[in-house]
């Protein structure tokens, strides 16, 4: 198996183990954790596709929401001093993969008569 | 705000920001594969399957790099908050047209492949050693892979249940997307240019995001940190009726000081829905109203209005003499505080 097919294969599991989440969060668990889900199902459906990518994000919160875990400040505390480093991290990867696709380009051979490299009917 | 989950909570605000982001888009594909071909370095001819690829590719470019945009100009000028109202939709509409360019590039070049489109797209260049030539493909999955994400994620119901930093933080992927969309269009179409628009506009895109970012963390207001039980918010004279004074307190959150009907209160910083800064907000009936959003707090107990049940935590205020000093220790959200009055 190569790697594209073994990266292809775990995905298919990474997936199946989601969407195994997503039955039993969205028909049990969801209940339990969140009082404004309770009696509300229409929205439930646009859950999924979270849960079948981001599934052991689900499982740590559901668990932390199961065990009361946390401060309740630890709602209330923005990540505003990230924006500055997030700003300098992608002004530089911007500069530099546009200079390293900028460089890599080449001259498109207009004008240059075509060669024929190999015999003709070979 | 809150009560029951629902798919959408339409309101005509909403309707209205939804109908002119699709004329929009319309507009841009119409004019991208009507009026600009030759503009757009199409003169050699290529087939409508490609063509359509690259018009909702380059939407999908431009979607992003306007929802990048907006961050950043509402923090400088208030008068762009609208905009940032409904940002999510937008998101959620550039996964869209993203995904319709994805489909587009797998139905004409992986159409035959043998174990299927993904795996075509996978094997198909495999020359990571190197710039030129390099499969920008993969900038391109990162990319999609993360505004996938976003998109999944951005119903309420993520907010409240993975809380808002935690929310937050997972949409900083936003900065990696458009890194990675910059990588896929530097290292592929920009490859193949006869003429340089393209190759200008992506330039001033990413000028534009990069250069925004750089001036609104530049500008963003820097506060001393206080220490001790008790901080001082400011004088009585200070404040203005209807508008709070923010402070920074020694744990690193923030406390808005509101002045309403004579009287201060004072109530976290951070709105309970995305911990919008509450204290940019204005009283309005009684209630502070967060500028992102519209949430509304009552700053006496730091309560929504029934039927909605969000709630953040209020702090302890005390007067000596003109000095209105703040207790750094928070109550518990929703706690009813008793307002000081200024005079």
């Amino acid at each position: 198996m190569d790697f594209a097919a073994l990266l292809l294969t775990l995905m298919e599991i990474w997936l199946w183990t989601g969407a195994a989440v997503a039955l039993v969060f969205l028909t049990w668990g969801i209940d339990r954790i969140d009082p404004d889900a309770r009696g509300a199902y229409v929205f439930r459906p646009l859950m999924v596709p979270a849960i079948l990518m981001l599934w052991p994000l689900v499982l740590w919160r559901w668990a932390r929401l199961e065990a009361k875990a946390g401060t309740f400040m630890a709602r209330y505390r923005p990540l505003r001093r990230a924006h500055p480093a997030a700003a300098v991290l992608l002004c530089a990867a911007m500069a530099l993969l546009l200079s390293m696709g900028l460089s890599a380009r080449q001259d498109w051979p207009a004008g240059i008569a075509p060669v024929q490299i190999s015999e003709a009917g070979e | 705000m809150s009560v029951k989950y629902v798919p959408v909570q339409w309101n005509p605000n909403k309707w209205l920001y939804n109908a002119a982001m699709l004329g929009g888009v319309t507009a841009f594909l119409w004019i991208f594969l009507y009026i600009t071909p030759e503009a757009l370095s199409h003169e050699r001819p290529i087939n409508p399957q490609i063509h359509n690829a690259r018009a909702f590719g380059a939407c999908a470019f431009v979607m992003l790099t306007v929802i990048l945009c907006i961050g950043p100009l509402a923090r400088l000028d208030a008068r762009f908050l609208p905009l940032l109202y409904n940002r999510r939709h937008f998101g959620v509409m550039t996964c869209f047209v993203a995904l319709t360019h994805v489909g587009f590039i797998l139905g004409w070049y992986f159409a035959f492949s043998s174990q299927g489109g993904l795996y075509g797209l996978l094997t198909a260049n495999t020359s990571y050693g190197q710039v030129a030539g390099f499969p920008f493909e993969a900038f391109g999955i990162l990319a999609l892979l993360c505004l996938m994400t976003l998109a999944a994620t951005s119903h309420d119901f993520w907010l409240k249940f993975l809380t808002p930093p935690v929310w937050k933080g997972l949409h900083y992927l936003i900065y990696p997307a458009y890194a990675a969309l910059i990588g896929h269009l530097a290292l592929g179409i920009l490859q193949d240019q006869q003429n340089h628009v393209l190759t200008a506009l992506v330039i001033a895109s990413a000028a534009a995001v990069g250069g925004l970012h750089l001036i609104a963390a530049l500008k963003a207001p820097r506060m001393p940190r206080l220490a001790g039980e008790w901080v001082a918010v400011g004088r009585t004279s200070e404040f203005t009726e209807g508008r709070a004074r923010i402070t920074l307190l020694p744990s690193g959150d923030r406390v808005a000081t509101f002045l309403m009907d004579g009287t201060l209160s004072a109530i976290a910083n951070a709105c309970a829905h995305q911990n919008g800064p509450l204290g940019e907000g204005r009283i309005l009936d009684c209630l502070v109203t967060c500028p992102w959003h519209g949430f509304q707090y009552d700053v006496r107990n730091g309560r929504s209005p029934a039927p909605f049940t969000e709630r953040v935590p209020t702090y302890n205020l005390r007067r000596t003499g003109d000095l209105i000093e703040v207790q750094t220790a928070p109550n518990p959200p929703g706690t009813p505080t008793t307002p000081v009055p200024v005079t």
